[in-house]
């Protein structure tokens, strides 16, 4: 048993697991799983993603010392155009939204019969 | 290829999802702290000094809003905030109202954690109101 099971009533763990399962096997979910393995197993897809944030990392640390370049810049662009043209990337990101946006119809089921926002209460604050 | 796949699968149709969101809220309530977070509200509600002192502090706040984002609040003004904050967190049903709403959180973190591991995204994060 692991230390969020230990927070939770018999009951209530009861009632998270059937809400885990039930939209684990919903459409957007599944068709999120499935773009999501698509994308693992897409090296090209993988490599693309990963020097597309190497570079907006790079970018970002030279912002605050002025030392951004055009080529800098016109390498981004590159990079942004080929990951916007990618199928596996684009199929992915957009399962991923309709998978949020489900999850977040199921949050306001929840707050609607409880009258608080199930998720803000839920959220660790970052700032 | 991609609806080939899906229809493979079983699919939890949005009713069967919708439920189990009713019936989690449903256990949700039952809970010891959600019951006491509730009544700490219904107190705080009806703590005419709870409310003025809530009052007084938001309204100070607000007239020092954009001060205060450029962190240029003078001496009196920071001391007058720091009293209001003072005398609002030291009201009773405040005090109580924020004990309640902590012990909640932990168990609403706790369940959202559990959620979030078995499908694969997090919970909060996504359908939260997002960082400041």
């Amino acid at each position: 048993m692991n230390s969020s099971e230990t927070m939770l009533t018999p009951y209530l763990l009861t009632a998270t697991e059937a809400l885990a399962d039930n939209p684990l096997a919903s459409e957007p979910f599944a068709a999120y799983h499935q773009a999501l393995a698509r994308f693992n197993s897409n090296a090209e897809a993988r490599a693309l993603l990963e020097r597309l944030s190497a570079a907006q990392a790079d970018i970002r640390q030279k912002q605050p010392r002025n030392a951004v370049t055009q080529a800098d810049l016109d390498q981004l662009r590159v990079f942004q155009r080929e990951v916007q043209s990618n199928h596996v990337i684009i199929e992915y990101a957009r399962a991923q939204q309709d998978a949020i946006a489900y999850l977040r119809e199921i949050n306001q089921e929840i707050g609607e019969l409880l009258g608080v926002d199930f998720a803000a209460l839920a959220g660790r604050s970052s700032c | 290829m991609t609806d080939m796949l899906l229809n493979e699968l079983e699919v939890a149709p949005p009713s069967v999802v919708k439920q189990s969101a009713r019936d989690f809220a449903a256990a949700l309530a039952e809970t010891p702290q959600f019951k006491a977070f509730e009544e700490a509200t219904l107190r705080l509600h009806r703590d005419p000094d709870a409310q003025r002192a809530m009052d007084a502090y938001q309204s100070k706040q607000q007239s020092l809003q954009m001060m205060l984002m450029l962190n240029a609040v003078g001496g009196a003004d920071k001391a007058e905030l720091q009293r209001l904050h003072r005398e609002f967190v030291t009201q009773p049903s405040i005090a109580a109202y924020a004990r309640a709403q902590a012990d909640l959180m932990a168990v609403c973190q706790a369940a959202a954690d559990w959620l979030s591991e078995a499908i694969g995204l997090n919970f909060a994060a996504v359908c939260g109101p997002g960082c400041c």
